[in-house]
């Protein structure tokens, strides 16, 4: 209670007021990044997930055992079933091969199916969310179905022995890429109906998919005890290995949230340090006082760690209540830009977050504070006796290992958080040498300037020390920042180069030689065009030299191509391109394998390959390794052979192409013209993929928004440590006659002194960082970012002298009379 | 009459750049219950070291010294801080007040920190007889000095101690308000009984103590007795 009261009357006093604002800020930082990215990465799983229709999935082409669905029910696993298969439908005389998908009640776990009453629709108030599966006796189709069955939405068609409603068209649906959507147009009924069709037969070709959807823990818990039961015929399938071009964007997006988090928290920290020193410079007469009323050492540090942890633990719930508001704000904006409804977070993040104030408070506040207690109680009748107040190297040992902690525990990525702490130590140290240098060269000017600067050069040199450490503060805050808005400009456009406007968002697949002119000039008639055609057939790879390929890899048939051009996002990294291979000694053609699946398969250059192609095989030799990029949504193939390689195996064609949404009926008449051809709609999954970036960036830029926020606070807290010496110096100089326009000139100029230096360091520390960031971290080219190493001088000096006119506009404005009596 | 106070061959040194300082050599001295004592000197002859150690505020570099019959060299500063939590209150020349604190807080602050109950009582108490009645929630920066000492008086005294120890406690202050604080220190000690050790380089207040001791360069000098008030 004592403590309580204590607190009370410190904080009235104003003396932890700074210390709580930091506290806060901290924890506000960390719950908000910890919040959002929580909930930022469910939603993007979800939404990955969402492509799958659910967290996981077992595909069999069998139905599920009835076993395993008690065990799930136990183990509160939410499921749901589909089966894919590929039938006729009928309407009238016309009829389609379709992509039947029946799906069970609760379908789908994770996604939504967006429906219209609008053939061809992709957006806009006739899209309406489904809240359930097609109800017996109707189907929802493809809106290219219709033109092909000459049908409209409300007609009946015929699959096997039932006729259905055709009831609405489907603009999107999770896992619109099934098996076997690639052969026709998709329908999806009620799994109810399936029986009365009749197209289910024994020897049928359906793949039945199992959906289970849970929180990560109990699902992981639950294929772990599935997956021994599973025969060879059952495949677990997750987003890992489903969705690889979303994977890349995930991980490029969590680094770069981690990033910053590390920066803010460490932002943060510097503020709290900073407070807590003045706190304890403030606390060294008080406790002196309190020792001569004969209270014990253990007793103040008691008394003061529970003044603190209540502090802390007051500071945490503000911050978690601010930060919880600040990130649901966000989720909001999310929900009405996109209409997505971001996932909540789990429990465990609160906790953390609550946990991270005292965990700052032992972290950045403690080190400094931890000598006072042993204040010599002679200090009272001594007031020139110095005051050891610790080491300082103990101090940042400290708290670089809190901050570990809370990169590890937040951020679960030790080696980012260890690179850019090392990185930041370093930049503090040339920063101080660097910042030395500066003002020494300030003096020199300021000996032959006009009184303000004068004033200001003056006021720098006589707190040198403090104002060395003021300007590696600021340059590591605004270095921080630039980096942070460097590296989200760069990823940004660096997703939409990967992913332009005109990406193409169709493939068009099985398109045979014969139809290959035709085809084309259809194209030209409706003004698209195609970059390339590939040649292609189906094959599957059986054995590498003598021995029997891997089971657990690539087990299923790839496409085989050849080309003489190497793709633009393709790269040889081993051996050679056609050009300049000079051939097998077996006289066997060449084929380039990316480099990947090569190391799955532990192929070496000069390896003999067998595929089987249609019942034949064909043989080859590994001339060469490629990189590719599966972001780029072009064509890519795990295979390609030398030309002429496959010239005995009669090839389908494929190629990509960019429709705009008005065209999209274009694949009506492309089917109508050429029914065998197959067209998978990438349209969707880009569609994702730009709304993931979006997101990304609306949460970097609220994590931007903090960093600024903790920097002013260590502004703020770093010329707080001087102001009482500054108030009665202005009070000093006032009584002398100084003008206040003069004093506060002064203030400006030296601020913006201090600014200036910390910009031009910050500019060549960010620099350094980043070169390191894009060369390490996100593998992107090196590129020097001239605009800034202007501007960051002059903004932050700017910016640096407003705060600090600001902070300091007390010792400026108190009349001189009110500084001297109190200072005497 | 008993002995509470007593220094024994009391020495202290410190190391300096210079080499090393003796400010303190071979002080013997003892006060007895109830007495007032004076210790005057020049500035730098040593007086407010020789009241920290008295005090147990430091430690000497050799010598005892004992403090109601404890020897305070012998504690820890654990032990030290019990013995002036116990027996010892302070008047210092600067005030020592808490600036964040209202005058009535200070007051309180030692009362709390022992436990006492009633401790707004007393403090209230003990503000009113300092005449300072009308002035409780003033903050420090927001009284004159006298008012200021008069705070630190009712807080040395609201604790009730065996010895107070008044670090030149009008030093800061005009000759009539150090009149008004010296009647007000002496009216009280006098009330409540207690043993009084005064560091002042003023005779007008040191010839108000029983006795007088004077230090020159670290030694005492002149062992004056029973001076008049």
């Amino acid at each position: 209670m004592l403590a309580l009261r204590l607190l009370w009357r410190n904080w009235r006093s104003g003396e932890v007021k700074l210390l709580a604002i930091a506290l806060t800020l901290a924890v506000t930082v960390v719950s908000t990044i910890a919040l959002f990215t929580d909930r930022l990465e469910s939603t993007l799983l979800e939404q990955s997930n969402s492509l799958l229709g659910a967290d996981k999935l077992i595909t069999s082409n069998q139905p599920h055992q009835a076993a395993w669905q008690s065990e799930a029910e136990e183990q509160g696993i939410d499921t749901s079933r589909v089966a894919h298969f590929a039938s006729m439908v009928f309407a009238g005389d016309e009829m389609h091969l379709a992509s039947i998908k029946a799906v069970g009640q609760r379908y789908p776990l994770r996604g939504y199916i967006d429906l219209s009453e609008q053939p061809f629709a992709t957006s806009g108030p006739s899209v309406t969310r489904a809240s359930g599966i097609p109800p017996a006796g109707e189907v929802w189709v493809d809106s290219r179905l219709l033109p092909l069955l000459h049908i409209e939405l409300g007609d009946s068609l015929q699959i096997g022995e039932h006729s259905f409603t055709a009831s609405k068209v489907i603009v999107s649906e999770p896992d619109g890429s099934g098996p076997f959507s690639v052969m026709g147009a998709r329908i999806m009924m009620n799994m109810a109906d399936l029986d009365k069709t009749r197209v289910i037969q024994p020897g049928s070709r359906v793949e039945y998919q199992w959906l289970l959807a849970s929180d990560p823990d109990d699902l992981q818990a639950f294929v772990e005890w599935l997956e021994p039961r599973l025969t060879e015929h059952e495949e677990v399938v997750g987003i890992e290995n489903a969705q690889r071009r979303l994977q890349g964007t995930l991980k490029t997006g969590r680094r770069f949230l981690v990033l910053a988090a590390v920066m803010g928290v460490l932002l943060a920290g510097v503020a709290i340090a900073l407070a807590a020193r003045q706190f304890a410079a403030r606390h060294i007469n008080p406790v002196a006082l309190l020792k001569s009323l004969g209270v014990g050492a253990r007793r103040i540090r008691l008394l003061y760690l529970a003044q603190l942890s209540c502090l802390s633990l007051l500071a945490a719930l503000v911050g978690l209540a601010l930060g919880y508001a600040i990130q649901e704000l966000i989720a909001l904006a999310v929900y009405r830009l996109y209409q997505i409804e971001m996932a909540p977070a789990q429990w465990q993040t609160y906790l953390l977050s609550v946990i991270s104030g005292p965990v700052a408070l032992v972290g950045f506040a403690l080190p400094g504070l931890w000598f006072l207690p042993n204040v010599a109680p002679i200090k009272v009748l001594r007031q020139d006796l110095e005051v050891n107040t610790g080491a300082v190297l103990w101090q940042i040992a400290m708290a670089c290992g809190v901050l570990i902690l809370l990169v590890v525990v937040f951020g679960r990525d030790l080696m980012l958080g260890a690179t850019v702490l090392l990185a930041l130590a370093v930049v503090a140290v040339l920063a101080g040498l660097l910042a030395y240098g500066l003002l020494s060269l300030g003096k020199k000017a300021g000996a032959q300037a006009g009184s303000r600067w004068r004033l200001a050069v003056a006021s720098i040199q006589r707190r040198r020390s403090a104002s060395v450490l003021q300007v590696v503060v600021f340059a590591t805050a605004v270095m921080l920042l630039l980096t942070l808005t460097i590296v989200r400009t760069s990823l940004i456009e660096e997703w939409q180069v990967k992913v332009p406007e005109d990406a193409p968002n169709h493939f068009l697949l099985n398109i045979a030689p014969s139809e290959v002119e035709p085809f084309q000039t259809l194209l030209d008639k409706n003004q698209l065009s195609v970059e390339q055609l590939y040649p292609m057939v189906r094959g599957r790879l059986t054995f590498i030299n003598e021995r029997p390929k891997p089971e657990d890899t690539l087990n299923r048939e790839a496409s085989l191509t050849w080309s003489d051009q190497l793709a633009d996002d393709n790269e040889v990294v081993a051996g050679q391109w056609w050009d300049e291979w000079s051939g097998s000694e077996s006289g066997l053609p060449g084929v380039s394998v990316e480099a990947e699946v090569a190391e799955r398969l532990d192929i070496s250059l000069g390896d003999e390959l067998t595929f089987s192609i249609g019942g034949l095989e064909a043989k080859a030799e590994v001339a060469s390794f490629r990189t590719l990029e599966w972001e780029s949504l072009q064509p890519n193939f795990y295979f390609i052979f030398q030309p002429g390689a496959l010239d005995d195996y009669s090839p389908m064609y494929m190629t990509s192409v960019y429709l705009p949404p008005e065209q999209k009926t274009f694949i009506n008449t492309l089917l109508t013209n050429y029914p065998t051809i197959v067209v998978i709609e990438l349209d969707r999954i880009i569609n994702q993929i730009r709304t993931i970036v979006s997101q990304v960036s609306d949460g970097v830029g609220l994590v931007l928004l903090m960093v600024l926020l903790g920097g002013c606070l260590v502004l703020v807290a770093s010329v707080n440590g001087s102001i009482n010496e500054r108030k009665q110096e202005a009070g000093l100089l006032r009584a002398l006659g100084a003008s206040r326009s003069l004093i506060t000139g002064g203030v400006w100029t030296e601020f913006a002194i201090l600014g200036f230096a910390a910009g031009i360091i910050a500019a060549v520390a960010a620099e350094a960082l980043l070169i390191g960031l894009q060369v390490a971290v996100f593998e992107v080219p090196v590129q020097p970012h001239y605009i800034y190493w202007l501007l960051t001088p002059v903004v932050t000096a700017v910016f640096v002298a407003a705060i600090g006119a600001f902070s300091c506009r007390h010792a400026v404005n108190t009349p001189p009379a009110v500084v001297l009596r109190e200072a005497a | 009459m008993a002995t509470i106070l007593q220094a024994r061959d009391l020495s202290k040194t410190v190391t300096t750049a210079a080499g090393d300082l003796t400010i303190l050599k071979d002080i013997n001295l003892s006060v007895d219950k109830g007495e007032s004592l004076a210790i005057t000197g020049a500035s730098g002859s040593g007086k407010s070291t020789l009241l920290g150690l008295l005090a147990g505020l430091d430690v000497p570099t050799s010598g005892q010294v004992l403090l109601a019959d404890e020897d305070l060299s012998a504690l820890d500063e654990e032990g030290r801080a019990r013995v002036r939590a116990e027996r010892v209150g302070f008047v210092f020349q600067s005030f020592q007040l808490l600036p964040g604190l209202t005058a009535l807080e200070n007051v309180m602050l030692p009362l709390e920190l022992s436990g006492k109950a009633g401790a707004r009582q007393q403090a209230q108490d003990y503000l009113a007889r300092v005449g300072l009645a009308e002035r409780l929630e003033h903050y420090p920066p927001q009284l004159s000095g006298g008012e200021q000492q008069r705070v630190a008086i009712a807080r040395a005294f609201a604790c009730a101690p065996e010895i107070l120890f008044a670090d030149e406690p009008t030093g800061n202050l005009d000759s009539a308000t150090g009149k008004t604080i010296s009647d007000l220190l002496f009216g009280l000690n006098a009330e409540a009984d207690t043993t009084l050790v005064l560091i002042t380089h003023e005779d007008r207040l040191a010839n108000r103590c029983a006795r007088q001791l004077q230090l020159a360069a670290g030694e005492l000098l002149i062992s004056a007795s029973a001076a008049v008030q």
